[in-house]
């Protein structure tokens, strides 16, 4: 009978699942870690270092937040294809982990399968600053350091998570304050109007820029949106007409140009303000507009490069991604130079990696501060030009 | 007394919403009132069409289709997909009408067969089967839908960058813009609705809808071909569902593989406020949710106008139970 | 005896006019033989309490051989959706309502938690007092969502209860009413499970604590099954007009269907929270509801032991296909399709020529494709194994693919669905190319996008599982009755 068949067909997947489960649990190493909150005891037994190591990357892959996720997924891969196509020793690669962001309990397990994973010696990621915050325990379990490209929110180098956590972008007490200066004194603009896209990301730099107006006697007007958001007509009634300037700091480049759009054909002439998640010459087109990035020269090698890789797209959301990878690799290398390695000896590896300016994707050289984060970092605010390049202007 | 108890409250609520809007313009002005108007209303026709592909399934199969975003969004991706090969916003080789025109067409030919080949392959075993067994499928549908559009055509947002292709140009009424792709969108809305009512009412095949839907053994009985019938009302709601897609891209201009989600909940939503399994229900719900969500934003802070539409629709439900224009089931014993 | 009802063409689909009972006559009569028959029997003759033991005695060994993190994500997921797969099952198996905002009870027994266990407000009261707490503020909850219940019917509830779910990840995002429920970020820092002064800091600790929980929800819903309530849920399900007639209060079981879902659910949510050590609203969307329909749809709705195995071959086989290790799914993959091979594809015969046919084409491919051009089949094989010669050889890895993948893949599923309509010979020559296509699309796209495949090959699973088997795995196949 062909239920009966089909049960047993599933029946045998279901077997067939089980016993692989338990043949790879296996393949993971006599991983019998006793208590995963006793810190890096368990991996303190130090391993060789091959011909071919292995860096983790964690980012939201699928999900709503996949268009960045891959972003930064594809610059961590060319970063490690370059250094292997460089000749250098050791070879990389790369063992991926998909966050799907804004489900944290995924990067949480992203976190726990990279930290019991013997061959992962550094992790890139995860992208978002509440994944940062909640998968930090089990990282540190697995006495795992992390850098991510894009988690930029203040608190989370307050010290709790110092040798384990690190980060390649500045954080919003940076950049927040970048931009309300250029508002306040080079726009020198008096109606300000701010909308977040309620990711935590947006809120924290809303909240930052709103205070440093209100600090300095402009009240900005607030609202917000939801990422998945595209009929802008309703919010773009609601601004004043004499609005100078809309400060949005969002996430996804493609919505603040669908914004952009609607705004400039409901004749308003407010000038658009964006963040380093907009960044984005392929998409985010509208001229006259300000984004405020890290000082990347787009017209560098690398940057050339990765263009032609990919279709003549930047990407560049993804680019701290890729000196993150850079990063990782320096360390396991430094560490390697033994010939063990450890994960706490590529803690402090990490820490102590540098990249020159002139080799930085970002513009600004690589130093980490004692709590993780990036030193000296700064932003750059740029304008859109009408060719559709990005001009520095501040 | 329960006629009565109906009538009391729905005047109430009449008041109260009257009042609410009589507030809000004498506060906030006209223009505002009449923009959030026309936004809903645009939004409106795309729920209405999505709705209107639910309903119509429905309807005849008692099936809830949760793969019907998912091909509200192939059809997107199809319309952007004869407009590049076409040369692109920027330089269209062909008149930029024609090429509208075109993306219309291919889209719903694309996403009606779409729609039959689902139905042919992951309903239609399904039909004598417990109630949730298709909507499982349907979901798995949805997920090779979504995932299969992530795998091949990637994860950014593709622009149809409407205003390069038609210009910003629009109606100006004493402040209210109205662009010209909006008039189009709505426009094109009415004219496939009544398209629509017209052949459910005075085609054969229309006729063989009504009946499948009342009653699908009878209907057999009487000569009706059922698989033709089905096939055909998935036709034709997915090819709405995909006209929707080319109208949602060329007004509000991103479209990106997860759209269909929350495009497909609001659809459903319409669906099911307007009456499910009436057709000029969902036309109706359509226009209820898109406004609702088109006023609460511009009314209220953005943080809370998500639950405000929530609450408003909750209600609404608990107070009429069957939609707008559902028809009160009959229990048969 | 002889005198049975007269079948359709289609004998394993319910037939009009007759029930399940009926419609399992024949299994019951003749019995069922072999190896599948003893097991079963053997099943039969174990009291409930020791098939239970047994499971648990099988699950605690779990630790023994599995690291931590492979522990947190088979053994602890695959027992909270477990558990969150027997709540909904009373509310849908049982009572049959379509409630679909479960998983805002799910957030709301975690946010619970984690609001009376962390430093967001700086409460901090031990687990025997937040735990219940949290399962009473979910019962609540539910008990206020069923009340919407008795005056909607069928799909209208299921878009009120929709709403409800939204509107509660809607309201921990962006509402957060001063600071309550943390906003887009969530709560963090939650402390862990401290019972009558007891802590749990490992993961074993947990996932023996959450295996206790399981035993107890499993146990008690077992016995309520089989009371009077049990009872008058599934005269519910079947016909609630009837039930109603029967003198059956459907209004206050319907209730008592969404307290007791909400409550599991609200359980559920309290031990995860802890053990996440942080939540945050994107936890708790639809992707997650979708999850949990499918373990009780799958397992068949009605079934508890149904919702068991349906969870272990959901969670299971969604780890296993982690983008962390993409060979393991190649494992997987060609696995699958062998022992599908070797299971439908009978007599012998057709199974040689099936095997011989493939092998030679794709060879045969290979050459050509290599005879033709140098680049044609120079690709490397991503992360191969040891199996990276045998793949090279067999399927064309072309260096720059281009497109071509992309227009493999859709031809293959269009492959894939004409297969499932020819029979016969028709099919095993169909079947040759297709396998073959599909290795050629599985190694040039799919497993270089692993994170992706995974949600795909979900999405086939529930698909294909439903047309081959609609009552799911422990179901009973029902029929509607002219």
């Amino acid at each position: 009978m062909k239920s009966k068949s089909g049960l047993t067909l599933i029946l045998a997947l279901v077997i067939s699942a089980i016993a692989v489960a338990a043949a790879a649990a296996h393949t993971d190493g006599p991983a019998r870690t006793a208590a995963p909150a006793a810190p890096a005891a368990s991996t303190a037994a130090a391993a060789k270092c091959g011909k071919t190591m292995y860096i983790g990357v964690a980012a939201p892959i699928t999900g709503a937040a996949s268009s960045i996720g891959v972003q930064q997924l594809h610059w961590a891969q060319f970063a490690v294809s370059q250094w292997n196509k460089s000749g250098a020793k050791p070879k990389f690669k790369i063992v991926q982990g998909d966050t799907q962001l804004p489900n944290v309990a995924e990067a949480i397990k992203v976190a726990k399968t990279l930290a019991s994973d013997k061959r992962v010696w550094a992790v890139v990621g995860p992208a978002g600053s509440q994944e940062v915050q909640d998968s930090f325990a089990s990282y540190k379990a697995g006495g795992l350091a992390f850098v991510s490209g894009s988690a930029s929110r203040t608190t989370l180098t307050d010290g709790s998570r110092k040798g384990y956590f690190f980060r390649v972008v500045p954080n919003d007490s940076v950049q927040g304050p970048t931009v309300g200066k250029y508002i306040v004194n080079t726009l020198k603009a008096k109606n300000v109007y701010i909308i977040d896209d309620q990711e935590t990301y947006s809120q924290g730099l809303a909240d930052t820029v709103e205070n440093y107006l209100k600090a300095h006697g402009i009240t900005p007007g607030r609202d917000s949106i939801s990422q998945q958001a595209s009929d802008f007509s309703s919010q773009i009634a609601k601004i004043p007409s004499n609005t100078q300037i809309v400060y949005i700091p969002w996430q996804l480049s493609a919505q603040a140009q669908a914004f952009g759009q609607q705004l400039k054909g409901a004749g308003k002439s407010a000038k658009l303000f964006g963040s380093d998640g907009l960044f984005d010459p392929s998409t985010f087109k509208i001229t006259g507009s300000y984004d405020s990035f890290f000082p990347v020269n787009t017209q560098s090698a690398q940057v050339k490069a990765y263009e032609k890789a990919h279709g003549g797209n930047g990407e560049f959301f993804g680019a701290p991604s890729g000196a993150a990878a850079g990063v990782a690799m320096l360390a396991v290398q430094k560490a390697c130079q033994d010939g063990k390695i450890t994960r706490s000896e590529v803690r402090k590896d990490v820490a102590t990696t540098t990249i020159p300016k002139a080799q930085s994707v970002l513009g600004v050289a690589v130093h980490f501060t004692a709590n993780g984060d990036l030193k000296g970092g700064a932003f750059g605010v740029y304008q859109i030009q009408s060719n559709g390049s990005y001009k520095r202007i501040g | 007394m329960r006629r009565l108890r109906g009538i009391g409250v729905g005047t109430a609520i009449l008041i109260a919403v009257v009042g609410f809007f009589a507030w809000e313009i004498y506060d906030k002005g006209w223009v505002l009132f009449f923009t959030l108007l026309v936004n809903g209303l645009t939004l409106g026709s795309v729920y209405a069409l999505i709705a209107l592909g639910y309903t119509m399934v429905y309807g005849i199969l008692k099936l809830l289709n949760f793969a019907h975003g998912d091909v509200y969004m192939i059809g997107a991706f199809i319309g952007f997909g004869v407009l590049t090969a076409l040369g692109g916003s920027l330089a269209p080789e062909i008149n930029v009408w024609l090429l509208i025109a075109l993306m219309f067409a291919v889209s719903m030919l694309g996403s009606g067969g779409l729609g039959v080949v689902i139905e042919r392959f992951a309903y239609r075993r399904l039909r004598e089967a417990p109630r949730i067994a298709p909507l499982i499928s349907a979901l798995g549908v949805s997920f090779l839908l979504q995932n299969s559009a992530l795998i091949l055509f990637g994860s950014q947002y593709r622009d149809y960058d409407t205003f390069d292709l038609v210009g910003f140009g629009g109606i100006n009424i004493h402040g209210v813009f109205i662009w010209k792709i909006r008039i189009l969108v709505v426009a094109a809305a009415v004219a496939l609705m009544i398209v629509l009512t017209l052949f459910v009412a005075r085609t054969n095949l229309g006729k063989a809808m009504r009946a499948t839907s009342f009653d699908r053994e009878a209907a057999a009985m009487m000569g009706v071909d059922v698989d033709r019938v089905i096939s055909s009302t998935f036709f034709i709601g997915s090819a709405l569902a995909g006209a929707a897609g080319v109208m949602f891209g060329l007004a509000f201009g991103q479209i990106y593989h997860f759209m269909g989600f929350l495009a497909g909940l609001k659809g459903f939503t319409a669906a099911v406020v307007g009456g499910i399994g009436s057709i000029p229900g969902a036309m109706l719900g359509g226009i209820l949710v898109g406004s609702a969500e088109s006023f609460a934003q511009g009314y209220a802070n953005g943080n809370w106008s998500d639950l405000i539409v929530f609450g408003i629709l909750i209600v609404f439900m608990l107070v009429r139970p069957t939609g707008l224009l559902g028809t009160r089931a009959i229990q048969k014993v | 005896m002889a005198d049975k009802p007269p079948t359709t063409e289609q004998p394993d689909q319910p037939r009009i006019g007759v029930d399940s009972w009926v419609a399992s006559s024949d299994e019951r009569i003749e019995g069922i033989r072999g190896a599948r028959g003893v097991a079963l029997g053997a099943f039969e003759h174990t009291p409930p309490p020791f098939r239970l033991a047994a499971f648990v005695a099988l699950a605690a060994t779990l630790p023994l051989f599995l690291s931590s993190g492979n522990l947190f994500r088979y053994g602890f997921f695959t027992l909270v959706y477990i558990m969150l797969g027997l709540g909904l099952n009373v509310v849908v198996g049982f009572a049959g309502l379509l409630d679909l905002g479960y998983v805002a009870f799910y957030g709301i027994g975690a946010y619970t938690y984690a609001i009376l266990s962390s430093d967001l407000h700086g409460i901090h009261w031990p687990a025997e007092v937040t735990i219940p707490i949290a399962i009473i503020v979910s019962a609540v909850l539910g008990l206020t969502l069923g009340l919407s219940s008795r005056r909607l019917l069928g799909d209208y509830l299921a878009i009120v209860t929709l709403f409800f779910g939204q509107a509660f990840v809607t309201f921990a995002n962006n509402a957060n009413p001063k600071g309550l429920t943390g906003g887009a970020n969530g709560i963090g820092n939650i402390d862990n499970i401290s019972i009558f002064g007891y802590t749990l800091t490992t993961t074993k600790q947990y996932y023996y604590f959450i295996l206790g929980g399981f035993v107890v929800v499993f146990a008690a819903l077992w016995s309520l099954v089989r009371s009077r309530i049990g009872r008058s849920w599934m005269a519910l399900r079947e016909d609630p007009l009837a039930a109603q007639l029967m003198s059956i209060p459907v209004n206050r079981l319907k209730l008592l269907a969404f307290m007791f879902g909400a409550g599991i659910a609200g359980l559920t949510g309290a031990i995860v929270a802890p053990a996440l050590t942080g939540v945050a609203p994107g936890n708790f969307d639809t992707s997650i509801l979708i999850t949990i329909y499918a373990v009780v749809i799958l397992g068949g709705a009605g079934s508890l032991m149904g919702v068991v195995i349906g969870a272990i071959v959901i969670n299971v086989s969604y780890e296993l296909l982690t983008p962390a290790t993409p060979d393991r799914a190649r494992w997987l993959f060609y696995g699958i399709l062998i022992l599908a091979m070797l299971w439908k594809v009978r007599p012998w015969p057709k199974l040689i020529t099936l095997v011989v046919t493939t092998v030679a084409l794709g060879y045969g491919i290979h050459a050509i494709a290599t005879a033709t051009s140098d680049t044609a089949t120079s690709g490397a094989v991503n992360t191969g194994g040891f199996l990276t010669g045998a793949i090279h050889s067999y399927v064309v890895i072309p260096k720059n693919p281009g497109r071509l993948p992309d227009y493999g893949y859709v031809l293959l599923i269009a492959m894939i669905l004409v297969l499932t309509t020819v029979k016969g010979w028709w099919r095993v020559a169909l079947l040759a190319p297709t396998l073959y296509l599909a290795a050629f699309v599985w190694e040039n796209l799919l497993i270089q996008q692993p994170s992706v495949t995974r949600l795909i090959l979900f999405g086939a699973l529930l698909v294909a599982l439903m047309n081959i088997r609609p009552q799911g795995l422990l179901g009973t196949a029902r029929v509607e009755i002219v």
